[in-house]
């Protein structure tokens, strides 16, 4: 049998902890007391990391991502994002075969195109008495939809209103998913970052709220937001939010925030970075 | 109450591929905790680890047609997981990463079980020298010591040679032993 190098040995003291056997491995440590006392450390450390904590998701994730196949499923959302992207078939030869329905004599070509502009001129005329009634179709279609917008700004503000933190989680999911945000839902969503007990529902609220970072009011309510928060996780998240949004503005109220005395590290080193950023 | 499926995740997903997205809730039930686990060990903070595996859901829905019949599951959803890694790393790449869970820690007054077994002397340190590595070499970690895939999986995900994956993973081990004796020689000082 070969007798491995340190080297050799060193490259194969992983498949060990995977539970391989390695009769050569085996030979080299009994003869090698410095690659012994490694696999012994690097054995403890393995077996060792098999003792911490194993965390688990919370029930808001399971949630979110119910009410997310839902919507796939039911088709009442299907965003372009999502949807499969089609294999684009390769294009077959070009037929020519219409070619030869075309006449080779000139007064037989000026009768068929004759023809059909006659046949167009038709098609045209009754095209449009139909687009005419097709135009009250379409406005009623209009209506329902903004009778379905409302409706679900309706859904979302109710949820927003609810006493289960899961219910307003549901609620600033519902209205991020909506296509436009109305005054009312962004105002509700600003309420939820200031006032809102749960700091998940606060954060989700930030960032939902990010699909309207270019509306200048919503960015002054965040950087309100950001002296009266206490949270950390808030304050960091109001941070990151006014960086995204390029709000050069927010650089006086992050350097309020920072000569705060009791301010988290984290959200000292992470204004930093944000006054930094936005300084450039 | 739901219901018990015996297809297998392959099945399940050739479904989900050829239109019928319902297979995804039990692709869901199956493999939500081992992702949530694999973005917690990588990104240290539960929040963004819940964000990640949403979107790995979602991915695998967009990309749903990229799935191939004769690929193994685990490989490919763990591809993805990778690739929304990577966008988030590349997104908050001069983000202060949170050690030891602190930005929790801080938040609640009363600490989680989690948070409360991690306080534990040696385990705290464990847990931050993991957390030190450069996220290559945690990656490899977390994939060969927590989720549980064998060298080859790790190698398929990786687009690496099984031999390749060995010895970078005692790379990683090495690096961890050489960051939690620094740790605790800190600590003792």
């Amino acid at each position: 049998m070969m007798d491995y190098s340190c080297e050799q040995a060193r490259e194969t003291m992983a498949g060990v902890w995977a539970g391989e056997t390695d009769t050569a491995l085996r030979t080299h440590l009994d003869g090698c007391a410095g690659c012994a006392a490694e696999m012994a450390a690097l054995s403890a450390m393995w077996e060792k990391l098999g003792d911490l904590p194993v965390p688990e998701p919370s029930l808001a994730m399971r949630v979110r991502w119910e009410q997310t196949l839902e919507s796939l499923t039911a088709g009442q959302r299907k965003p372009e994002s999502l949807a499969v992207r089609p294999v684009v078939p390769a294009r077959e030869p070009r037929r020519v075969w219409w070619r030869n329905l075309w006449p080779a004599n000139p007064a037989w070509q000026i009768a068929v195109a004759g023809l059909c502009l006659a046949f167009g001129l038709t098609i045209g005329l009754g095209a449009g008495a139909y687009l005419e009634r097709g135009r009250g179709e379409r406005d009623e279609v209009a209506r329902l939809r903004e009778e379905v917008a409302s409706t679900k700004e309706m859904v979302a503000l109710s949820l927003l209103q609810q006493q289960s933190a899961a219910e307003r989680l549901r609620g600033v999911d519902y209205s991020q998913r909506m296509s436009s945000m109305e005054p009312q839902v962004i105002e509700a969503l600003v309420q939820a970052v200031n006032r809102d007990s749960n700091v998940n529902v606060r954060l989700a609220a930030i960032d939902a709220l990010g699909k309207v970072a270019n509306d200048t009011h919503v960015r002054s309510s965040m950087q309100e937001a950001l002296i009266q928060q206490d949270s950390p996780m808030v304050q960091a998240a109001l941070i990151d939010y006014l960086v995204d949004a390029h709000d050069r503005s927010a650089v006086g109220t992050i350097r309020d925030l920072v000569a705060r005395p009791n301010v988290n590290p984290t959200v000292r080193e992470r204004a930093a970075y944000a006054v930094q950023q936005l300084a450039q | 109450m739901r219901t018990v499926n015996n297809n297998t995740d392959h099945e399940l997903m050739t479904a989900v591929a050829r239109g019928d997205l319902a297979g995804m809730s039990e692709i869901y039930e199956r493999r939500h905790r081992a992702l949530f686990r694999f973005f917690f060990r990588l990104v240290g903070r539960q929040a963004p680890a819940e964000d990640l595996t949403h979107e790995v859901f979602l991915r695998m829905i967009r990309y749903r047609h990229t799935y191939q019949s004769g690929e193994q599951f685990e490989s490919w959803m763990y591809r993805i997981a990778r690739n929304v890694f990577a966008d988030h790393t590349k997104k908050h790449r001069l983000e202060t990463p949170a050690r030891e869970g602190q930005m929790e820690l801080l938040e609640s007054g009363r600490p989680t079980p989690f948070e409360a077994a991690v306080r534990q002397q040696d385990m705290a340190l464990l847990h931050r020298a993991l957390r030190e590595l450069p996220d290559d070499r945690r990656e490899l970690i977390v994939l060969s010591r927590f989720q549980g895939l064998t060298y080859e999986q790790i190698g398929q995900i990786t687009g690496c040679e099984t031999g390749t994956v060995k010895v970078r993973v005692f790379r990683a081990m090495k690096e961890m032993g050489r960051v939690f004796h620094d740790l605790r020689r800190e600590k003792a000082s």
